[in-house]
């Protein structure tokens, strides 16, 4: 005697629930993780708790605990960074991204710079919570 | 005659690679994503319209940051509590303080940043970083 074979449930359903769920977690993660290019170095910034919201836009440099500068992801020295920060119509405030025990002698130069090249603001970052 | 119905061709395009494609890139942004709760400190402050108040009338204090990153404000060393202090008691009495920080090279750039709190959390907003330069 022959039997037959159980006809196959399609599994079709699942899955798309599933691709929705994965859709959504992609799209989540796409839209609110900002692609920003890293400093090469560790930056913990300075605790606030007066700070403001961060606006999005400008540019940032960022400071090491030694004074090295970096600005999207390459090191320069001050007189290098010169000649790469330009201020345009979208970028006219530039964010300093320093180490909290960054001596203020490497970061006040910055502020001075910013300032020359034309910048509109110049601010610093902060976290209003201190990092692990 | 009985025709037979024509077998429907089944779907070539299979949905497996679109769905392993999509984990990876989902595990790729949920690895690579890094949150941090960021603010900000403006330090120097967009030009505005000038001000009515002749500023030679606005009282001014300032407050020196040592390498250590303790305080002297009036020739008096001052401990986090006592500028506190010092700085609410300056605000109720004028308000439009101007307030100017002179930071020692050396200074851990946080013990500036928490003396711009304090002022902040004070009420007073006038607060300029003085910045010493060599001559060339």
């Amino acid at each position: 005697m022959k039997l037959r074979r159980p006809p196959r449930s399609p599994h079709s359903e699942t899955i798309i629930t599933l691709i929705d769920v994965v859709f959504f977690l992609l799209v989540f993660f796409m839209l609110i993780g900002r692609m920003d290019a890293t400093a090469p170095f560790d930056v913990t910034p300075p605790v606030a708790v007066s700070g403001q919201d961060m606006p999005t836009g400008g540019l940032t440099v960022s400071v090491s605990q030694t004074g090295d500068l970096a600005f999207a992801g390459v090191t320069y020295n001050l007189a290098d960074l010169a000649t790469v920060l330009k201020p345009d119509s979208d970028s006219q405030r530039l964010r300093i991204n320093a180490h909290s025990q960054t001596p203020t002698r490497h970061v006040l130069p910055l502020m001075t710079l910013g300032e020359d090249l034309g910048f509109a603001e110049v601010v610093l970052v902060v976290t209003p919570e201190a990092q692990p | 005659m009985q025709l037979k119905r024509r077998h429907r061709p089944q779907a070539l395009i299979s949905l497996v690679p679109m769905i392993d494609v999509m984990m990876i890139l989902l595990v790729f942004f949920m690895v690579t994503s890094t949150y941090l709760n960021l603010d900000m400190i403006p330090v120097v402050q967009p030009a505005g319209p000038a001000s009515t108040t002749a500023s030679t009338e606005r009282a001014a204090l300032m407050i020196r940051i040592a390498a250590d990153g303790s305080v002297t404000a009036r020739g008096q060393p001052l401990t986090s509590q006592d500028l506190r202090a010092l700085l609410t008691q300056t605000a109720k009495a004028a308000p439009e303080t101007r307030l100017f920080l002179l930071p020692s090279g050396a200074a851990p750039l946080q013990s500036m940043v928490a003396i711009m709190d304090l002022a902040a959390q004070s009420g007073l907003s006038d607060l300029r970083v003085l910045r010493l330069e060599g001559r060339p």
